[in-house]
């Protein structure tokens, strides 16, 4: 008969054994098998993809449905079944292009924002779902998931937000109608020169989400907008539209009579590196200070005029945690290659075991005359990264900022959003959030090249915090008052004077509790206790969102201090003295600029007189050399004749 | 390590300075008479004795004053550069940058200028013309071409004069030519370590030539 003690002894002991098989059992089944995609066998050919087809049935989601000619209701693929078949979409959907509104993701170093910008209403504001520090999240600016990607899904490769069930009431039934906006691998990867990215954008502008993808194929078409059909349209059912003016608008894919061929599967053009000019679709820009619209007049990037694509720096593998390239990447990439796929990474090489500079043919810098304390204050890019520094700033254009390559585009190159640049300012800390608790690491204050956007946008102010207004409330009340005589006809902003936005504010304090504010060109206006407007300049609240960028990078030749170290220890070098534009829609604010010095943590005294020494840097230099010439002068004389003394004592003349 | 190495050299110099100067001090009583009153102001009488050193005397020459002169700027300029590049690193580990390097640079060329006029005022003076070590003079059967007797610490300072001399170009050279765009970020690197630790041999040589001057003025004073 057992003891009480040994009783439980072999209880724990039992117990033991049944939880770590059952442990084994559920780790074993929490991994996923790859799929035939996932795993590289080593080639580095093409893989032809001549597949089926897929789409899901509407009637039971997990039924997936081969898509052929014959079909009576032609469908959408969906590329989250029909690449999904040999490649872990789950996996993909994770990556950075996918994860920005997932809070568990490190935001990384701030980067480039959307920009919700309405000359109507006087605003524009940077938001995003990744927590950077000066942007807004979505809901901040009370824009819902579903609105987000109404707004900016003409810019996004699809899934994330744009994938998720919506919880707005509102945007429930339209999901139903538009579908979801899934992972779209073509916008990437498709190397079809027909395949088309601003079709893609247009879709998307028609809510179009199910049919986006199919839609930029080449071999398809599809027509209509799900923006103009009812809340209760079935798609699957289109024949149930009886309105005559709504018939037309149904979204109807065609295939092309060739798109299929003997086996109904069709034949996709997509190379693991995704081509340049895929990339350029969303990540273009434009100068249009020097060259106004012309690409044809402004240099590509050194490196892909030298060979080189973007996917040769910018990699991933299958969890597609695409490398951005910054330094100090490493803290929040699982990316094996982050660290050697930086600038310094590329071209100087990383501590380890075996050289690995001269990555991809990059020359090794000699950087003749440059101290080394340069390569402590500066990045790479702030010499040889953007326009070569003038004495005031340029307006740039981005694609995603200004929808570049879509269709119909406003060109103008005063349409908002304006951003400014370059402005060579201190880097912000890298953001290592974790489980939705921000935390920056690495304090890098080293020096490089931003773009800039002024946040303008109408808010409250409740103890002290600065919170902006829902859009809805402000385009219904601030977009009455700004008469549209006062609309700039080229999309950039009304001519506001104080007397508007005093009137704007009057009436938003009709409407909400706490007390409005207006932010604009760095500053903050609101009323004071005696009710006359009042401003408060450089406001932290109204502080510029900056994000550093690195393309296009200049050659060699071009980069700073190739000439002299006077190309920016000067006394009216741009980099240090140059104007910022100070970017505003108030009438009297409109020419203002500030200083370049005020964004580098710098002493604007210490910079000036630093750069003032270098005046006397060439007296230096030969007052120097020529007392070292004088004390080798002396040090030969004296040392000869000490030799000639050595001399005689050896051959004993004394 | 030229942080440590630094700090190690100055500590044993200074220390060194310290217990040369007790052993050897010249007597108060012979420096400022045995019938001195308050002798509690000693300190005092000491520094007052190593300002005047700082004067030109009146019946000096023109080419004397002129010496004199220089000499003290040197000192100042040393003095400035001692401070300015060397407390940055020894205190905070940091480059110098800033206005200490602008104190810095603006100090160096007339130091520059004043070691090399010290090179040819001094040169001839500091020859090692006596009879410093007599042993090897026997193995030599040197001849020297004085026959006056060398006078306390003469051959320390005219040694540590010319290591002065012969560290500052190195010191000069170095950083002159990182100034211009001939060398690239690895020779920039070994110009400047050049440039430390030949200043810092410089200051420490520079240092106790100082410090023996002062002994035998002081020496030459007391009566």
């Amino acid at each position: 008969m057992l003891t009480p003690d040994k009783t439980f002894a072999k209880g724990w002991t039992l117990g033991y054994f049944v939880g770590l098989l059952g442990f084994a059992a559920f780790a074993a089944g929490g991994e996923p098998e790859p799929k035939l995609g996932d795993v590289s066998d080593g080639s580095r050919s093409i893989a032809v993809h001549a597949i089926p087809l897929l789409a899901a049935d509407p009637l039971e989601e997990e039924n997936v449905l081969k898509i052929t000619p014959e079909d009576e209701l032609l469908l959408p693929f969906s590329t989250r079944l029909t690449c999904g078949d040999c490649h872990s979409y789950e996996i993909i959907g994770q990556g950075w292009h996918f994860n920005a509104a997932d809070p568990n993701v490190p935001p990384g170093r701030p980067g480039e924002p959307w920009i919700l910008a309405e000359a109507r209403i006087a605003t524009q504001i940077p938001v995003s779902y990744r927590a950077w520090p000066g942007s807004f999240r979505p809901a901040e600016v009370g824009l819902t998931a579903w609105q987000f990607i109404q707004h900016f899904g003409r810019h996004m490769p699809g899934g994330g937000i744009a994938e998720k069930e919506v919880t707005d009431p509102d945007a429930i039934m339209r999901q139903f109608v538009s579908g979801r906006l899934e992972n779209n691998c073509l916008q990437c990867h498709s190397a079809d020169p027909a395949y088309d990215q601003a079709e893609y954008a247009s879709q998307v502008v028609r809510q179009n989400y199910r049919w986006a993808a199919t839609g930029a194929c080449s071999f398809a078409s599809v027509s209509g907008s799900a923006v103009k059909m009812e809340d209760t349209y079935d798609p699957m059912m289109p024949e149930m539209v009886t309105d005559p003016e709504l018939i037309p608008h149904r979204p109807t894919v065609t295939y092309g009579q060739s798109a299929f061929d003997h086996k109904n599967q069709v034949f996709f053009d997509v190379p693991a590196e995704a081509p340049a000019e895929r990339c350029y679709f969303c990540h273009s820009h434009i100068d249009v200070t020097e060259d106004g619209q012309n690409e044809w007049a402004m240099d590509e990037d050194v490196h892909l005029t030298a060979g080189m694509t973007c996917t040769d720096c910018h990699r991933e593998g299958l969890q597609h945690q695409t490398i951005r390239g910054y330094e100090g990447e490493d803290i929040v990439s699982e990316n094996p290659l982050v660290a050697t796929s930086t600038c310094e990474g590329c071209h100087l090489g990383t501590d380890s075991s075996a050289p690995q500079a001269g990555r991809l043919g990059a020359p090794v810098p000699d950087h003749p005359g440059i101290p080394p304390i340069h390569f402590e204050k500066l990045t790479c890019t702030a010499c040889h990264s953007g326009p070569w520094p003038s004495p005031a700033t340029h307006r740039g254009k981005t694609s995603r900022a200004h929808a570049l390559g879509m269709h119909n585009v406003n060109t103008s190159p005063d349409v908002l959003p304006h951003i400014v640049y370059p402005v060579f300012a201190s880097q912000q800390p890298i953001g290592a959030g974790y489980l939705r608790t921000l935390y920056a690491v690495r304090p890098d204050a080293k020096i490089g090249p931003h773009k800039l956007i002024w946040p303008a946008f109408w808010g409250t102010v409740r103890e002290g915090k600065v919170t902006p207004m829902p859009l809805e409330t402000v385009r219904a009340v601030v977009g009455k008052i700004i008469a549209a005589e006062k609309l700039s006809p080229s999309g950039g902003w009304p001519r506001l004077t104080e007397q508007d936005v005093t009137e704007a504010l009057a009436a938003l304090q009709k409407e909400i509790e706490d007390k409005p504010v207006y932010v604009c060109g760095g500053n903050l206006y609101q009323f004071d206790s005696s009710g006359q407007l009042s401003v408060e300049k450089e406001h932290p609240a109204a502080r510029p969102y900056l994000w550093p960028f690195a393309h296009n990078v200049r050659p060699a030749a071009q980069s700073l201090g190739v000439r002299r170290c006077e190309d920016c220890h000067d006394t009216d070098a741009p980099f240090f003295f140059g104007k910022v534009a100070v970017d505003s829609p108030l009438d009297r604010e409109r020419e203002s600029a500030t200083k370049m010095i005020k964004f580098q943590d710098i002493s604007a005294l210490y910079a000036w007189a630093f750069a003032f020494s270098f005046v006397f840097r060439p007296w230096l230099k030969v007052v120097v050399l020529g007392s070292c010439a004088i004390i080798a002068a002396v040090l030969l004389l004296y040392g000869l004749r000490a030799l000639a003394c050595v001399a005689r004592a050896l051959v004993g003349q004394g | 390590m030229f942080r440590g190495l630094s700090i190690a050299a100055f500590v044993i110099v200074f220390v060194g300075v310290l217990v040369h100067l007790i052993i050897s001090r010249p007597r108060a009583d012979r420096l400022f008479g045995a019938d001195r009153r308050a002798r509690v102001l000693d300190p005092l009488r000491v520094l007052v004795f190593l300002l005047t050193l700082l004067f030109i005397p009146q019946k000096s020459t023109l080419a004397g004053a002129l010496r004199r002169l220089i000499c003290l700027l040197a000192l100042l300029c040393f003095v400035v550069l001692f401070v300015t590049g060397f407390f940055p690193r020894l205190f905070f580990g940091e480059v110098i940058s800033g206005y200490w390097l602008m104190l810095h640079a603006t100090a160096a060329p007339v130091f520059a200028v004043c070691v090399a006029l010290l090179a040819v005022m001094w040169a001839h003076n500091c020859r090692l013309d006596k009879n410093y070590w007599p042993w090897l003079k026997r193995v030599l059967q040197l001849q020297t071409t004085s026959q006056a007797e060398p006078e306390k610490h003469e051959l320390a300072r005219k040694i540590t004069f010319w290591l002065v001399i012969f560290l500052a170009l190195p010191v000069m050279s170095s950083i002159v030519l990182s100034m211009f765009a001939l060398f690239g970020t690895y020779w920039q690197e070994l110009l400047a370590q050049l440039h430390r630790y030949c200043a810092l041999g410089l200051a420490l040589a520079a240092i106790v030539h100082i410090y023996l001057m002062i002994l035998t003025e002081a020496k030459r004073t007391a009566v």
